[in-house]
């Protein structure tokens, strides 16, 4: 299968491509224009082009049988994010659209998801954002790209998979939004034992490609998540203990995280009405989506695609912090 | 009383400002929001309410005809979209510069004449609480006679990540004479224009500091001659912390702001008697002008309050301007003087 894949040159795009290569797939991946073309054999076909910008893509689309969508901003200004987001994707679809290939993997994120209306489980029949211009830049641009994406499929009859990942993480990328918030030498944990909805890269990257390969996942959206065992508490220790950081650990109970953001959002709109704003974590619907304590199912990517994560917390662990040694850092809260 | 009507060309950044300051205007409506890319529009128009949203300007112009057009683009797509508005006999809001080239704003003033319609430039900083402040303290004669006004902006476009140094999606101001710095020559050039009059010599520096940005120049220093006064004028993108500050030298006073900073002017007044105790006076009056813009500062940021100060002032007197058939807030002559000085100090750009 000859693959084409947006985004490749990123963390997960470059988990993908290795996954696609280890299968056997060719690929064609798109990088940016100034960025390093990453340690690929020649066998890749690496077109050179920033979606927000670029002319004319259609040629990127000739022979391949699969796009993986995977460009996204995930930082920058609001306006930063929608550009690189949701106007490249707009850019990206349109070419595609002028092609034959019929085939795409779109890959979305949980941040889609109302969290609010998520009652004890977060699976794939919970309600979709409606109003994302509260929830900050990444959020309202992933809302927006996933319409966009699913509005030209519809448009155009191709075979679209929804692929939504929580919080993927790897080597130099384990810093997650859900395990809380540093101030200096102190760790805040909302909800220490709350559920994370953790993706590994690789684990991911095994994923998106076992449903390109599957003709059952079309037409499907996945939740792609490794599990839900592994709660806040020990995230963050294995986190600070492997990366050597210094500090204290201050586990806040959920419900007081929630009920500050509460109470400010509710001073807020006393004073200053509608338009008050708020940092996000005191913003209760934000706060929310980064903290609240539910489960997190995998189960319709499991039962589709006869999915399972290949590797364990254990070896993912490894595989992030390959040559970091417990220096003894964070006894203070170990003993 | 029916109410004013405007429609928004442009989605970007600098339109969900004036989409903020509308929303709380009862008296006017937005109707209509264009963006070349439809999902931007239709997100824009979602998140204000705003009934229609289109893809194509001319689509707009053909359906609908709004007391004002805020033209919200890059600055290259501003001369053929307000071009079909004026032709149109629609009244023009652009945000600066009105056009890349001063010929195209030539161009542009004619057929505003000619149709007998505004063509305003965004100078939102002329109505910063601020500079309204210091206007006040020239024209009470608080000040004296001006004889130097400096204006001088700090901002770091050179920073990880700064899209004004994108190498893969090269910034619209790159399209400017001046490149991305041609993008502030606007604000500075109408800031000092205030004070100066019309310039009469124009002295320019620019310079490259950090040797590996795609940009030409990333300083510029400006020395303008007025017909009432002098001007000093510069840009750096790298001299850090960011700031925007008016330094106004008068006869009997010198005041100076900090536009980037919550509204505050820290004066010093020519004193007789003892020097000391009049160091003690203007530090006593400075500290209580701190205190209270650093604390008014944070409570409109908890608020909402828009960073673009003077925005709203001057988006509601252009409405009533039209609503009252009274001349635009800016005479388009003064525009125009503005637009010449940018070209002036563009001109002079590193080649």
């Amino acid at each position: 299968m000859k693959v084409l894949i947006s985004g490749a040159g990123g963390f997960l795009g470059r988990a993908v491509v290795a996954c696609l290569l280890e299968r056997g797939h060719s690929v064609r991946a798109i990088v940016r224009p100034s960025s390093q073309r990453p340690p690929w054999p020649d066998t890749v076909d690496v077109i050179r082009a920033d979606l927000r910008v670029q002319e004319d893509l259609t040629s990127a689309f000739d022979g391949i049988d699969a796009v993986l969508h995977l460009a996204a901003a995930t930082s920058g200004s609001e306006d930063t994010q929608f550009s690189s987001t949701v106007v490249a994707t707009e850019r990206f679809l349109e070419a595609m659209a002028r092609s034959t290939v019929r085939r795409l993997l779109h890959v979305s994120s949980l941040v889609v998801y109302d969290w609010s209306k998520a009652e004890s489980c977060m699976d794939e029949e919970t309600p979709l954002e409606n109003n994302p211009y509260t929830m900050g830049g990444y959020a309202i641009a992933k809302v927006w790209q996933e319409r966009v994406v699913s509005r030209f499929a519809k448009e155009h009859s191709w075979d679209l998979t929804i692929a939504r990942p929580g919080f993927i993480w790897g080597h130099d990328h384990a810093d997650i939004a859900g395990m809380g918030r540093k101030f200096g030498r102190v760790y805040l944990l909302f909800g220490p034992l709350t559920r994370l909805p953790l993706s590994h890269v690789a684990n991911c990257a095994d994923c998106l490609v076992a449903a390109v390969e599957n003709p059952a996942a079309s037409g499907e959206t996945f939740n792609i998540i490794d599990g839900d065992d592994i709660r806040v508490w020990r995230y963050a220790r294995e986190y600070a203990r492997r990366t050597g950081q210094r500090g204290f650990f201050l586990p806040v109970p959920y419900r007081v995280g929630l009920g500050v953001a509460q109470l400010a959002a509710l001073t807020s709109r006393t004073l200053f009405g509608s338009k008050g704003k708020l940092p996000s974590l005191l913003t209760p619907r934000r706060f929310e989506s980064q903290f609240k304590p539910i489960r997190f199912s995998n189960r319709r990517v499991r039962q589709v695609l006869n999915w399972k994560p290949r590797k364990s917390f254990d070896e993912c662990l490894e595989l992030s912090f390959p040559h970091v040694q417990y220096d003894g850092a964070l006894r203070s809260f170990e003993s | 009383m029916a109410k004013l009507t405007g429609v928004l060309i442009g989605c970007g950044a600098i339109a969900r400002e004036h989409l903020s300051v509308l929303a709380d205007v009862e008296k006017i409506d937005v109707i209509a929001v264009c963006d070349i890319s439809p999902a931007r529009a239709e997100a824009a128009a979602e998140r204000f309410g705003i009934a229609r949203f289109y893809s194509g300007h001319r689509s707009l112009l053909a359906d609908i005809r709004p007391d004002l057009v805020h033209i919200t683009t890059p600055p290259s797509s501003h001369f053929p979209i307000a071009t079909d508005c004026l032709a149109a006999g629609l009244n023009v809001f652009c945000e600066k510069p009105v056009t890349v080239r001063y010929e195209e704003f030539c161009a542009l003033k004619k057929l505003a004449r000619e149709k007998n319609c505004m063509l305003v430039e965004n100078q939102q900083n002329r109505f910063h609480s601020s500079v309204r402040r210091i206007q006040e303290l020239v024209r009470s004669g608080e000040l004296g006679d001006v004889l130097e006004v400096q204006v001088c902006l700090s901002l770091n476009i050179m920073g990880a990540g700064s899209p004004y140094v994108d190498q893969n999606a090269p910034h619209f101001g790159m399209t400017l004479s001046g490149g991305v710095i041609g993008d502030f020559l606007p604000h500075i050039a109408y800031l000092a224009y205030m004070f100066t009059g019309k310039i009469t010599d124009v002295h320019t520096g620019w310079a490259k500091f950090r040797s590996g940005s795609p940009l030409l120049a990333d300083e510029f220093r400006g020395m303008l001659k007025g017909e009432r006064c002098t001007a000093y004028v510069s840009f750096s993108g790298n001299a850090q912390p960011d700031g925007f500050l008016i330094r106004v030298a008068g006869t009997r006073m010198r005041v100076e702001t900090n536009l980037f900073e919550p509204p505050r002017l820290i004066v010093k007044r020519a004193r007789s008697g003892e020097p000391a105790l009049g160091t003690l006076i203007d530090g006593i009056a400075e500290s209580r002008q701190v205190l209270v813009g650093s604390v008014t500062g944070f409570l409109r940021k908890l608020g909402g309050t828009s960073s673009y100060d003077g925005l709203k002032e001057m988006i509601l007197k252009t409405y009533s301007a039209i609503e009252l058939r009274e001349p635009q807030p800016i005479p388009l002559d003064e525009i125009d003087e503005v637009a010449q000085l940018v070209d002036r100090l563009a001109s002079q750009e590193l080649s």
